[in-house]
């Protein structure tokens, strides 16, 4: 059986409106995946940056796969969320990227996407606050539903993986 | 053709804290730890220890340049639990009480090699403005009881942070028998496998090729790189 590690952290965000930001990720595999050791899904913190329009984050990601075939490698999904200072939580962002397939030491930027809704939403939620989410944040990362939905786009989300890769050469898989 | 009885590698890494850029405070000094996973033993070096108090340049670049060597080798038999450096930044307040400036976490390079690895810190943050202002006034600012928590990333979600500044790290990363284990940890390493079995299946097949064909494979061989 060939394994997967994939070590590294989810930096931070750049690019957002508001900068007071925090993170839910969690990580998609196929059926022929099995997580041995680590956690796959978290939540970040709330960062509020003081200089740079960067929310640093800087959360651990330490995770051991096992798998008897390609398909379905893993898949970060990233649900970027704003507290402002009244405590509320707003949407800012969905986003998704595949671990990379190649040993070795990537950063990666994941750029992200909210939905809009009518003239009228927008409005309200210009002088209300709040914005509107996808009521199943499993069509963010599903594709059949897509082409009805429409999105504006937001800011980048900032990784540093290292993946580390085991008896993929015993089953002739290049890279 | 692996050698089955090593079950374990090493890693050896060495480099420096090497400064750090925080806009708002004169002086800081650094507190690390190497937090790891079960699988890991610190075979040789510190696993924790404490920079000098470094105060900040007198020019334009503002930055507090610390210098601190830092050496570890470890050894395990998974990467899992990869090794990680915590620092907590601490400094003076105006009434000289020591207060933390600033925490960061980062794994250890997994490839071979010199890197430069600059990251952010952060605070935590009090829960409210009347908690700030005793905090600010008394000296005692939310702290993190272990910072160790920070390599777990359990937990994180019911805190909140501000991050102000960077510090700059280097490490020399140097491993030894991850490759007997089985690990690939960078893309060079998958070409040498393909290319030490494509060898091996030549070295076995030369000599009934050499039957067959009449002549010697080998000549034939002009590039290293093997042909399918």
């Amino acid at each position: 059986m060939a394994e997967v590690h994939v070590i590294g952290q989810i930096l931070g965000a750049s690019d957002f409106p508001e900068n007071s930001l925090y993170c839910k990720w969690s990580l998609t595999t196929g059926s022929g995946w099995r997580l041995l050791q680590g956690i796959k899904e978290g939540q970040t913190h709330v960062d509020t940056p003081s200089y740079e329009a960067f929310a640093a984050w800087s959360h651990p990601i330490d995770l051991h796969y096992t798998t008897k075939g390609l398909q379905g490698w893993p898949k970060f999904n990233f649900e970027i969320w704003h507290q402002d200072t009244f405590g509320r939580t707003e949407l800012y962002g969905y986003g998704s990227c595949h671990v990379p397939a190649t040993p070795g030491y990537h950063e990666l930027e994941c750029v992200t996407w909210r939905p809009i809704g009518s003239v009228k939403d927008q409005i309200t939620s210009y002088f209300v606050g709040g914005g509107i989410q996808l009521k199943n944040p499993e069509l963010a990362i599903a594709n059949s539903e897509s082409y009805r939905l429409k999105t504006v786009s937001m800011g980048k989300i900032h990784l540093r993986l290292n993946v580390v890769l085991r008896n993929f050469d015993k089953y002739g898989v290049e890279f | 053709m692996a050698n089955t009885t090593n079950t374990f590698f090493l890693l050896m890494a060495n480099g420096s804290i090497e400064s750090a850029e925080i806009p708002e405070y004169d002086q800081v000094f650094i507190k690390y730890f190497f937090v790891h996973g079960q699988d890991w033993d610190k075979i040789a070096g510190l696993e924790e220890g404490s920079t000098q108090i470094g105060h900040k340049s007198i020019d334009d670049r503002q930055t507090i340049a610390f210098n601190f060597p830092l050496d570890i080798t470890f050894k395990s038999t998974c990467p899992f639990g990869w090794p990680q450096l915590v620092v907590s930044c601490y400094g003076s307040d105006f009434l000289g009480r020591e207060v933390i400036r600033g925490y960061g976490v980062t794994h250890l390079p997994i490839s071979p090699g010199q890197h430069k690895i600059k990251i952010p810190l952060f605070v935590p943050e009090s829960t409210s403005l009347l908690q700030k202002f005793f905090a600010w006034s008394q000296g005692r600012r939310p702290e993190y009881i272990d910072p160790r928590v920070l390599a777990h990333g359990e937990g994180r979600e019911v805190t909140r942070v501000r991050s102000q500044g960077f510090l700059n790290l280097s490490f020399n990363i140097v491993t030894k028998d991850m490759k007997k284990v089985g690990y690939l940890t960078h893309k060079n390493d998958s070409n040498t496998n393909i290319g030490n079995q494509m060898i091996e299946m030549n070295n076995t097949t030369l000599g009934n090729l050499t039957q067959t064909l009449g002549f010697n494979p080998e000549q034939s061989m002009i590039s290293q790189t093997p042909r399918f």
